[in-house]
């Protein structure tokens, strides 16, 4: 446990929201940068925000850590102890204690070793020695960076230096994090290593705001996604919810041989389905109803004994979707 | 070449479109060279002001101050030397003079004039002492030509008379000549004289005889006739006496005959030779009178030519007195005087002490200056630039204490500085232990200041480089400005006026008080007030300018680091 005595209570804050963005516009010398973004960030989310380059994506998640303030609507927050709304740029102050940001490029000093970073961070927040102790040693060990306290920030390898990063945003024990491409410059094995972490943090009750370039990372850790496309939140909500207008309406299978094709057409033709097309060692099969017909296709295949070489039941991916959406597909 | 041309177009391009360092490599040189030509374009007179202290005011004096203050000094009198030096101490005159009470050279004294001068104003003291000196020296050539004249005067005079006296000396030469062929005519005359006498011997033996008998004789009657009157005797007695008388008569006879006899010894012999020896004596003086009665009448001459030329030279010795009288009532006689009637004497104020004494307070506050101004942009382009920015943004912390912090860093580093520098100091300054505490309190004020000034700048300016580059440009104007490479005094009017509320001028002025002169904190409040108000100014305009910064900051920050922005930034640079 990260912080076992703030987070434990909070397991049941689930849909509870944390932030929300109501009618936000936001312009930057009369050229509106986002127009009209609702959005509403529940306690526990890890809510992905993705979008091209240029799109209002970063101005969002500035946005919702208060460093810019809407020129139209208000950003919210809801206090941890009697969910009062509040405005975030008027109560700015006192709010941004519950926020921890990691933007794209290392936010600490360089020249301090990764423990002089953690203790002054959590100092200047207020935690009082012991506190910030056992936090600084619990981050460590959270981190993995507890054989590295020693060392000199600026020689961390890209990874650590990540970690150490997101340590820093974590030591005032926020309630939000918010992260813009934590995973940009990093390998694949870093990226992991990084999303795993957040993952971590999430467990501990933290919410996550995320913004990255990599829709696979998003995809694989985000429970929410906002899609910011031409200065609108075009879609958020759920990852399911979001794929569901997406799905295909047709799978494929692929068998051993001719026979087996035949022989299973043949059992087939028991299943409600409203077209099959059959392309040699492949079966292209549009179902009234994919869940039902996946079924029993399965069953079939498993009674009748045959090998099913491939079968081709993917959902669309984010990428796909995001695709599709800034193709306008 | 087209490649060369290319890549020249290239860099300029770069160059201009880097505004900040474009402005700050370009044109904070010539920025500062304008500053200083407009400074020191100027033919206005030197702002040099002098202080006058004499006993009384003469008119020599007045008359001197008069032209003091026609040139280009600002004159004023003081009541004593000690309020006028006091006001060197306070920068408030550059030099004192202790005139005295006029300017005539009576004797063979000359005239002092005594300069007081700070010694520490290096680049200023040679130059009033020259020029003031100047001054002096007209003055003193003014007298040194009346006193000359004076003399040339006398020496005038004593021709004429001397001229005059020389026909009068012309004429007792030929009396004088006359007198002594006079007298020479006498001397001959008188050689004339005959004194040669007879060398003939008189034998006056029987003279001698004749004498003796005649006495005897004459003894012998007068015997005889008193003894026959007187005596009662016989008839032969009287005889016989009678016979005695006629022995008496014989000899008397005898006698007659030695007088008369014709004997060349005979009395009568010998007197006819007398005779004729004395005829020949009273020939000899007759000749001798006539002679002397010559000469008499050439020395009466002579006696009057010598009269005449005691009348001559009676009046010769009056006019030398009247020469004598006239040149020494020439009182100065001393040629030194006469070519130096004013005599200079350059008195320094305060203690006397080697340059390093005098350069301290500005060393000081230079090192004070550069050191707080490039700490000041280089924390703040630091903590600007620093990749925690961002982090800070949701500190829970106010931005004073952000700022505080800043100065703070800078202070510290300034203490260490200070103390490492008067630590070293006493080394050197040993006198100066008592004071330095005092001085620190001045320098950390300073700092403050410059620190603020470097902070602003650190605000103002992007990156660090141009940053720093400010900061030396804004200090080197500062130093320039300040009389310590040059004199401010050659500044301008106007820009003079205003270059003493230069922070530089302000706090070098205080530690050379307080160092050079031990000058207490107390005196000196009126420019320790101005030190604080600028501090206190200049935080309040950093105050204003990171709060109108802060969010811009933010956003440059973002813009900055923002991945497509540094892609767009990659691709520009690729393409230029």
């Amino acid at each position: 446990m990260l912080f076992p005595n703030i987070y434990k209570s909070k397991k049941n804050t689930k849909n509870v929201e944390l932030i929300q963005l109501k009618e936000v516009s936001k312009e930057y010398r009369k050229t509106k940068i986002l127009e009209d973004v609702n959005l509403t960030i529940e306690h526990g989310d890890i809510l992905g925000v993705i979008g091209q380059s240029g799109s209002g994506k970063t101005t969002l998640l500035n946005l919702i850590a208060g460093f810019i303030e809407p020129s139209e609507g208000e950003v919210v927050y809801f206090s941890a102890a009697n969910h009062e709304e509040k405005n975030l740029s008027k109560n700015l102050n006192k709010i941004k204690r519950h926020i921890g940001f990691t933007p794209q490029h290392n936010s600490f000093y360089p020249k301090l070793s990764v423990a002089e970073n953690l203790w002054h961070f959590g100092k200047l927040y207020g935690i009082n020695k012991a506190t910030l102790a056992n936090n600084i040693t619990n981050l460590l060990h959270f981190t993995q960076l507890s054989n590295h306290q020693n060392k000199l920030a600026e020689h961390l390898s890209g990874g650590m230096q990540k970690r150490l990063d997101i340590s820093c945003s974590l030591i005032h024990k926020p309630r939000i994090l918010i992260l813009d491409e934590p995973t940009a410059d990093l390998d694949p094995i870093l990226q992991n290593e990084i999303l795993h972490l957040l993952q971590e943090v999430n467990k501990q009750g933290i919410t996550i705001v995320i913004a990255s370039h990599h829709l696979d990372s998003i995809e694989n850790i985000c429970n929410k996604v906002a899609i910011v496309h031409g200065g609108k939140v075009h879609t958020h909500g759920l990852l399911d919810e979001i794929r569901k207008p997406y799905l295909k309406d047709h799978f494929t299978i692929n068998l051993r041989s001719g026979t087996e094709k035949e022989h299973l057409l043949s059992k087939l033709q028991k299943v409600p389905l409203r077209k099959i097309i059959d392309e040699g060692h492949r079966l292209v099969i549009y179902p009234e109803n994919v869940e039902k017909t996946m079924t029993s296709l399965l069953n079939v295949i498993k009674e009748e004994n045959l090998f099913l070489h491939d079968m081709d039941l993917r959902k669309p991916s984010l990428n796909e979707i995001f695709e599709k959406i800034t193709q306008g597909k | 070449m087209n490649s060369l041309i290319l890549l020249t177009l290239k860099n300029i391009r770069l160059l201009l479109r880097s505004k900040g360092s474009a402005l700050i490599i370009i044109f904070a040189p010539l920025l500062i060279i304008l500053l200083l030509g407009l400074s020191y374009n100027t033919d206005a007179k030197y702002g040099i002001n002098i202080g006058i202290y004499s006993q009384s005011y003469g008119d020599d004096t007045n008359a001197f101050i008069k032209v003091l203050q026609e040139q280009e000094f600002t004159v004023t009198k003081y009541e004593s030397i000690e309020t006028c030096t006091l006001n060197i101490k306070k920068g408030n005159v550059h030099t004192c003079i202790n005139l005295p009470e006029n300017l005539k050279v009576e004797d063979n004294n000359a005239k002092e004039v005594t300069f007081y001068v700070d010694p520490s104003r290096i680049n200023l003291v040679w130059m009033i002492q020259e020029t003031v000196k100047t001054k002096f020296s007209f003055k003193s050539q003014e007298i040194s030509e009346s006193l000359t004249q004076d003399i040339l005067t006398k020496i005038s005079a004593t021709k004429t008379k001397v001229d005059e006296q020389s026909n009068q000396v012309s004429t007792i030469k030929e009396k004088n000549a006359a007198a002594s062929t006079a007298t020479e005519a006498a001397k001959s005359s008188l050689t004339a004289i005959d004194t040669t006498t007879s060398n003939a011997t008189y034998d006056t033996t029987s003279i001698g005889l004749l004498s003796e008998e005649m006495s005897a004789t004459t003894e012998k009657i007068d015997e005889a006739v008193g003894k026959i009157a007187k005596a009662n005797m016989t008839a032969k007695d009287k005889t016989e006496i009678k016979a005695t008388l006629e022995e008496a008569k014989g000899k008397l006879a005898n006698a007659s005959t030695l007088i008369t006899g014709p004997e060349p010894t005979s009395i009568n012999n010998l007197i006819s030779n007398l005779q004729t020896d004395l005829n020949l004596v009273k020939s000899k003086l007759t000749t001798a009178a006539t002679n002397i009665a010559t000469s008499g009448t050439q020395l009466e001459t002579t006696k009057t030519t010598l009269q005449e030329s005691i009348t001559s030279l009676a009046s010769v010795q009056e006019s030398l007195n009247q020469v004598k009288a006239n040149l020494e009532s020439q009182k100065i006689t001393e040629a030194k005087t006469i070519a130096s009637p004013i005599t200079t004497k350059i008195e320094k104020v305060g203690t006397a002490g080697t340059y390093l004494n005098y350069l301290f307070p500005a060393l000081l506050v230079l090192v004070v200056m550069f050191s707080s101004l490039l700490l000041g942009t280089t924390l703040v382009m630091m903590e600007k630039n620093s990749p925690a920015f961002l982090r800070n943004f949701f500190l829970p912390i106010r931005k004073i204490t952000f700022i505080t912090s800043t100065y703070l860093t800078t202070l510290i580093m300034v203490v260490i500085e200070i103390a490492i520098i008067l630590g070293l100091s006493l080394f050197f300054l040993e006198e100066s232990a008592p004071i330095l505490p005092t001085i620190a309190l001045i320098l950390l004020i300073a700092a403050s200041v410059f620190t603020f000034l470097g902070m602003i700048i650190g605000y103002i300016f992007t990156s660090e480089e141009t940053g720093v580059l400010a900061s030396i440009s804004l200090g080197s104007v500062l130093l320039f400005v300040s009389g310590v490479i040059l004199p401010l005094e050659g500044i301008s009017i106007a820009l003079r006026n205003i270059t003493f509320f230069n922070p530089f001028v302000v706090t070098e002025k205080l530690i050379h008080e307080t160092f050079l002169f031990k000058t207490p904190l107390g005196d000196v409040w009126v420019d320790l007030m101005i030190l604080v108000a600028y501090a206190v100014v200049l935080f309040l305009i950093v105050l204003i300018l990171e709060s109108l910064l802060h969010k811009h900051l933010i956003h440059r920050f973002m813009k900055h680091k923002h991945p497509h922005l540094r892609q767009q930034e990659k691709k520009n640079k690729n393409y230029l």
